[in-house]
């Protein structure tokens, strides 16, 4: 089975195409500032980017017609169960009347594969997008009715993953109990009962600080600031998700810079990262509070958790839970493509957005 | 050797006063405070001598020697951040707290009415464990930016308190044991001891860890980033939500605990789930505690008002009871609490603390 799958970053395109399990090739189409700026919506650049995918195919000598399926990255719809879904009109028509709970690139991915689905004759599919929300209703409490706990989450890396780790063990995802901690440039946390995401930290709201996210927060302080007339809502947000956690501390996001500052004997970094890992580990113990207990496994992942560093004072904390293992780095087209693959196999039914 | 101590709770309304010889106690009195009679003081530090006054009436009501005693413990007070223990007041503390240099608040009164009746009568006085006491390690420290810093302000003296006594009861010092202690009142605080200091705890009271009764607790950055932008509400009614209007008592109306057990037991849904909630919450926050103390944990020690409620017990050790035992201590004995104190050092268990 042929699937092309396709990530669009804000300057970016990820394509690539996979034979079953295997990728046949991949690639990365870079955009400028400039060049996107030109375009007032994120729905107006679905021209431009379908036809440069459409440039790229053509150059690897991969037909349209040959696609057994596109599956594209899936958005901040509204909030639904995991799985593989097929895009449908109804989804279409919520993206491009903007019902959706944030204006993100990741929400063309869906119209760029049925674009291109169509043209190929094949289904369209997303998969697991951060706004799958399979939280009990007990995750729903935070301590005000006016806001409540919201599930936006790393979902299709952590499924990912949760699949792989549980290969491993000889085990399906939904024989057994993990917490998944996805560690990139904002850190989901996740009790994953049976396949399902039943609690996360939501990285915007909360949860351990991150390379670039400062997560929990002491609530009266940051009252203080959002009355102190200092800053916008626009300044306060770019404080807390884009300059928080290491960048607010250290001033960089990339964590190797952290280690090498350690290494070079920066007491500073070293305090910081440490307490990172301090409130990641914080955060999975919670989490293994949420399935009582009973986890078969700790699985880390994202591009933090090649950080041997990191990884090693995290499961210091962590190994009385359960058994620690690590996944590192993250591959989305690869977790689209298999999702895609599940359906096409027939291992999985697709689920239908409604 | 038996020693006598009076202990001193000032509450916003009343004053608890209690003697003890040691552990045992003699008489216990809570003077209640009229509004009329609190109306001619401008600030909370200016009926300390009114209040010193209805104390030693009724002592002396009682027919108390006030000589015979040996020592007088007063509540905390605010303080800058300090080691946990038993202070000896001094004068520092007495000007600090005069001026309300650390803020305005009822225990306040505590350090300055035992300093005072300590001075007339030639005896020590102290403090034990205030809300101040800040033991945490500094990786605990960071928040998430440097804009904030994580405090330590929470139920020091009935975590502390509740702690020992378990020590006791194990024939274990204090100082040897890793205990999470999870004291549920009006606000809840869920503290990690390693030999003896509190090396992580939620800030109840600038809002963290779980809602309690009227509390709301740590809460989703962006989303009250976005109500506090909303332009609905003031900081004060925010603040108001937050501290006095949070937590099961917005989500039922009600703050107390015992009712809304009632309600479970009488099927109510919502209640249930609020309970639920709360449980949920807590669990969380013990399990944090436990990667804290890196899974090396003694006991889980249950302690405050809400601890009476059995199926609130059973609730939260479904989720935790897999990482130690529990240990349930209802309740909290503040002048019991604060005469312990007293009496440690006044018999050389433990030096007195200097501020």
């Amino acid at each position: 089975m042929k699937i092309l799958a396709i990530n669009p970053g804000s300057t970016s395109t990820k394509i690539a195409l996979f034979e079953d399990e295997n990728e046949i090739w991949a690639e990365s189409l870079d955009y400028t500032r400039a060049q996107l700026d030109a375009y007032e919506t994120i729905l107006d650049q679905i021209d431009l980017r379908r036809g440069d995918i459409e440039a790229i195919l053509k150059n690897n000598e991969t037909a349209i017609v040959s696609l057994d399926a596109v599956v594209g990255r899936g958005g901040p719809f509204k909030p639904l169960a995991g799985g593989t879904y097929a895009v449908n009109e109804t989804l279409l028509d919520d993206i491009r009347e903007g019902r959706v709970q944030a204006d993100h690139i990741s929400n063309i991915g869906s119209i760029l594969a049925h674009e291109l689905a169509q043209k190929a004759g094949a289904p369209a599919f997303f998969v697991d997008p951060v706004s799958v929300d399979e939280a009990g209703p007990l995750a729903k409490y935070s301590g005000l009715p006016e806001l409540p706990r919201r599930s936006l989450v790393h979902a299709l890396n952590v499924k990912a993953t949760a699949r792989k780790a549980a290969a491993e063990l000889g085990k399906k995802i939904d024989e057994l109990n993990l917490v998944v901690a996805h560690l990139g440039g904002g850190i989901s946390i996740c009790p994953v009962e049976k396949g399902r995401i039943v609690d996360v930290n939501n990285a915007n709201d909360g949860g351990p600080f991150s390379p670039e996210r400062a997560g929990t927060l002491p609530v009266t302080g940051l009252m203080k600031l959002c009355y102190s007339g200092k800053f916008t809502l626009a300044e306060l947000k770019k404080k807390i998700i884009g300059n928080g956690g290491l960048v607010g501390y250290l001033g960089v996001s990339d964590s190797r810079e952290v280690r090498r500052r350690i290494h070079a004997g920066d007491a500073e970094a070293k305090e910081v990262f440490q307490a990172q890992a301090y409130q990641i580990a914080k955060e999975i113990g919670a989490m293994c509070t949420v399935l009582k207990g009973r986890v078969d496994g700790i699985v880390l992942t994202g591009g933090l958790a090649y950080n041997e560093l990191l990884v090693d004072w995290v499961t210091e904390r962590v190994k009385f839970l359960a058994p620690v293992s690590c996944f590192p780095g993250e591959n989305e087209l690869e977790a689209l493509a298999l999702g895609a693959l599940r359906v096409l196999k027939g291992d999985e039914e697709p689920n239908t957005y409604i | 050797m038996s020693y006598k101590i009076l202990a001193i709770n000032p509450g916003s309304t009343s004053t608890k006063v209690a003697v003890f010889e040691d552990d045992k106690e003699l008489f216990e009195e809570t003077l209640r405070h009229t509004a009329e009679e609190l109306e001619p003081f401008d600030s909370i530090t200016d009926q300390y001598a009114f209040r010193k006054e209805v104390i030693e009436n009724v002592l002396r009501e009682r027919h108390f020697e006030l000589e015979s005693l040996d020592g007088i413990v007063g509540r905390g007070g605010l303080f800058r951040p300090i080691p946990g223990g038993t202070y000896r007041v001094n004068e520092v503390m007495v000007e600090e707290l005069k001026a309300a240099k650390y803020g305005e608040h009822a225990s306040n009164l505590g350090g300055l009415i035992a300093f005072e009746m300590g001075k007339t009568l030639d005896k020590p006085a102290f403090i034990v464990d205030p809300v101040v006491v800040d033991e945490l390690e500094p990786v605990a420290r960071l928040s998430g930016h440097p804009a904030f810093e994580r405090r330590s302000v929470f139920h020091a003296l009935n975590q502390k308190a509740m702690a020992r006594r378990y020590a006791e009861e194990v024939g274990r010092p204090y100082g040897d044991l890793n205990l999470i202690v999870v004291h549920l009142g009006g606000g809840i605080s869920v503290g990690a001891h390693h030999n003896g200091r509190i090396i992580d705890v939620n800030d109840a009271l600038s809002g963290e860890g779980p809602f309690s009764p009227e509390r709301a607790g740590g809460l989703p950055s962006l989303q009250l980033a976005q109500l506090c932008f909303s332009g609905e509400k003031t900081f004060a009614e925010v603040k108001k939500m937050l501290l006095g209007h949070g937590g099961v008592m917005a989500y039922a109306e009600c703050n107390d605990m015992r009712i809304i057990e009632d309600k479970v037991q009488h099927g109510d849904e919502e209640a249930t789930l609020i309970q639920n909630a709360m449980a949920y919450q807590i669990g969380k926050e013990i399990g944090k505690c436990a990667t804290v103390l890196k899974g090396k944990v003694d006991a889980i020690i249950v302690t405050g008002g809400i601890a009476y409620n059995k199926h609130m017990i059973q609730l939260i050790e479904e989720r935790v009871g897999w990482i130690a035992d529990m240990v349930v201590y209802p309740g909290e004995e503040e002048l019991l609490s604060l005469a312990l104190g007293g009496f440690r050092v006044l018999n050389g268990q433990e030096e007195a603390q200097k501020y």
